[in-house]
């Protein structure tokens, strides 16, 4: 079995390395003429201001916890799926009271507004 | 013909794979170059205009010219940005796009990693694609790519959770993780693709698909009239040529698993010669192509979407869609007679 | 080769978690922490854990870190502030690290870990599927576990919603099947008006 994966952790390290080879043949190539205006950060001919990396609505968090909890569900739902056959009534019935218990869970969030976005 | 297979047989294994990687790294980029001018031509044309057509015949060494002309731009690092971390935005960026064509399988034969877990493997790259947004958002120390980077980070989010859930659907019909068992699951024409029984589910991912890169109707990460580019507003050259080339190698990518997951992958639609006769690479890239034009349609005639109407979608439609196909194809399987439709 | 790349993995591993204490900078705090938990995965591959391999990623590092950056990356932490209570808290800190370690220490050497009762697991055939088998235990023997963890996700739903959740009276929402469901009759009244007089211009 760990055969199989010798060429996806091959492939891992070509993939990097592409990257860097990009980047590096960028650097090597390209000119290096800097100047203050120039490395200055974007932001549409105006001298920046304040911080940029401001503090910001809570709902950003909210939506990463929801999609924490929902990431955990599909991970029980993929042995789930490919062992159902085999589980047969027993472990549908067993993942449906699971779903039904997180559907309740959804649909307070949605009662809660906690999907609203404004 | 027969003292290649005895020298390639002598060669060490690692510099067998290395081979093969190259042989699927090498014309991904080049399709991924040609999708960028097919982008511009398909876009071109649907506006009744003709596009790029100076470079070369018809504009056909246009991606060329512009691989030369990003090479040769000035890679500015601005001032303000955490060095370290704006250079190793792009390389995370291009690593989960380009490794996650490890597990493709073009033709029956035809895979460089086979392994059991396939689907589990490229869901586990896709979600770390996220990473190379907002590091790049967050390095560059600007508001606009900060903006983009947040917006997007929350995007891909949630439409990875309907695009997981429309993935258990396929597994509970084909009852493997592995890219090639699903694929011969749906052998024997057009009528036993999975597109049919889990139509809804398919157009859950295929949606899904074009919201997870960023692309038009989903392209507020981007937004040109509102934060100009978004997480990338920062990088030129060269590191603004990697942020292409991922976004483009994700699109071919979603691309391609929408056709192995519900398009029959290398089956071909009619189970009867001619078509029969034809390769199984032949159909897999013909579908992958019709899916591909798909993303270009789409931005060419949707226009953009409102970031609250994008979380919409996501959470309160795609996420009680796939949930209730599900349990649909459960109930089927178990308690009625017309188990059949979904095996 | 499986103990070149153990020995790899764990080195990066080990490398990556320090580096997690002891950097300045908390973002990179938590990329390296991504590393480690990466280099974790590649290690449980190794042993043939397969699903649980790449469910790390997936979750762990797709999921659970994006979380972790959003928190360090927004909140400006200033590490400065937080460096002055260091040498007060260090006798406290390092009672704690003590005890944990021992108590690690007494777990691992007892006889329950050494290599003799618990031996390295055979290996597989290529067609050997680690998230059927886990899936044939899963949902049967171990249901009521299994129905547990819905009850803690619901839990954490529960809890995040109640703990993050900031009504903002002042906020307008627009919802779109209002907007389809208006008919004339709630935005137009037709008013019938006498017409008015003409005015006699020659007069």
């Amino acid at each position: 079995m760990l055969a199989n994966y010798l060429p996806v952790l091959l492939f891992l390290i070509v993939a990097s390395g592409l990257g860097v080879v990009l980047l590096v043949a960028g650097k090597l190539l390209s000119p290096h003429r800097p100047n203050e205006q120039k490395l200055s950060p974007y932001e549409c001919g105006f001298e920046a201001f304040e911080d940029n990396r401001m503090k910001f609505d809570v709902r950003y968090y909210l939506v990463a916890i929801l999609f924490i909890i929902f990431d955990l569900e599909i991970a029980f739902l993929f042995p789930w799926a490919v062992a159902l056959d085999d589980i047969g009534i027993f472990g549908f019935l067993a993942m449906m009271i699971f779903l039904l218990v997180l559907v309740a869970g959804f649909i307070y969030e949605w009662m809660k507004g906690a999907l609203e976005w404004e | 013909m027969g003292w290649i297979m005895t020298t390639w047989d002598s060669l060490p294994l690692i510099l067998q794979l290395g081979i093969k990687i190259g042989f699927i790294v090498g014309p991904l980029i080049v399709a991924v170059a040609y999708y960028t001018l097919a982008e511009r031509k398909v876009i071109a044309y649907m506006h009744v205009r003709v596009g790029p057509n100076r470079v070369g015949p018809r504009g056909l060494l246009q991606p060329i010219a512009d691989v030369l002309k990003l090479m040769f731009k000035e890679m500015i690092i601005p001032s303000k940005s955490d060095k370290y971390l704006f250079l190793i935005a792009p390389v995370l960026a291009v690593t989960p796009a380009f490794a996650a064509w490890a597990v493709i399988p073009f033709s029956g034969t035809l895979v460089l990693a086979d392994i059991d877990a396939g689907l589990l493997y490229v869901l586990a790259l896709t979600s770390m694609s996220v990473y190379g947004v907002i590091i790049a958002g967050w390095a560059s120390n600007s508001k606009y790519a900060f903006l983009g980077a947040l917006r997007s980070a929350a995007q891909i989010v949630a439409y990875e959770i309907a695009m997981g859930f429309a993935l258990v659907g396929v597994l509970m019909v084909a009852g493997s993780l592995n890219l090639n068992t699903i694929i011969q699951a749906q052998s024997g024409g057009l009528h036993q693709w999975f597109f049919l029984p889990l139509f809804p589910l398919f157009l859950v991912y295929l949606i899904s698909g074009v919201a997870e890169t960023n692309r038009a109707p989903f392209d507020v990460a981007e937004g040109e009239s509102e934060i100009v580019a978004g997480f990338h507003v920062d990088y030129s050259g060269m590191g603004f040529a990697a942020f292409f080339l991922a976004e483009y190698a994700n699109m071919l990518m979603i691309s391609a698993l929408t056709v192995i997951l519900f398009l029959g992958g290398w089956n071909s639609p009619f189970d009867f010669p001619p078509f029969s006769w034809l390769p199984g690479v032949f159909w897999f890239l013909a579908k992958l192509s019709v899916v591909a034009f798909l993303f270009l349609w789409f931005r060419a005639t949707f226009p953009r979407y409102r970031y609250d109407q994008i979380m919409r979608l996501g959470w309160k439609v795609f996420i009680p869609v796939t949930l209730i196909w599900i349990a649909v194809i459960g109930a089927f399987k178990f308690f009625t007679p017309f188990g059949f439709i979904f095996s | 080769m499986e103990s070149i790349l153990f020995y790899l993995f764990a080195t990066v591993l080990v490398v990556s978690a320090a580096m997690v204490v002891t950097i300045r900078n908390p973002v990179k705090a938590a990329l390296f922490l991504v590393l480690s938990f990466f280099s974790a995965a590649c290690i449980w591959m190794t042993l043939e854990a397969e699903f649980l391999s790449i469910a790390l990623v997936l979750v762990y590092v797709g999921a659970v870190m994006v979380l972790f950056l959003f928190v360090v990356m927004m909140l400006d932490i200033d590490v400065e502030s937080m460096r002055e209570g260091f040498a007060r808290n260090l006798p406290v800190g390092a009672l704690v690290a003590g005890v944990m370690v021992v108590e690690f220490a007494v777990v691992m050497m007892s006889d329950r870990f050494d290599s003799q009762s618990l031996p390295r697991p055979a290996g597989h055939g290529p067609d050997y599927s680690n998230t059927k088998e886990l899936g044939l235990v899963l949902y049967t023997d171990y249901v009521f576990a299994f129905e547990v963890a819905g009850l803690i996700l619901l839990v954490a739903i529960v809890a995040a919603i109640v703990l993050t959740m900031r009504r903002r009276p002042n906020t307008r929402y627009q919802s779109p099947s209002e907007q389809v469901k208006v008919n004339k009759s709630e935005r137009l009244r037709i008013v019938s008006m006498p017409a008015e007089k003409r005015l006699d211009i020659d007069n």
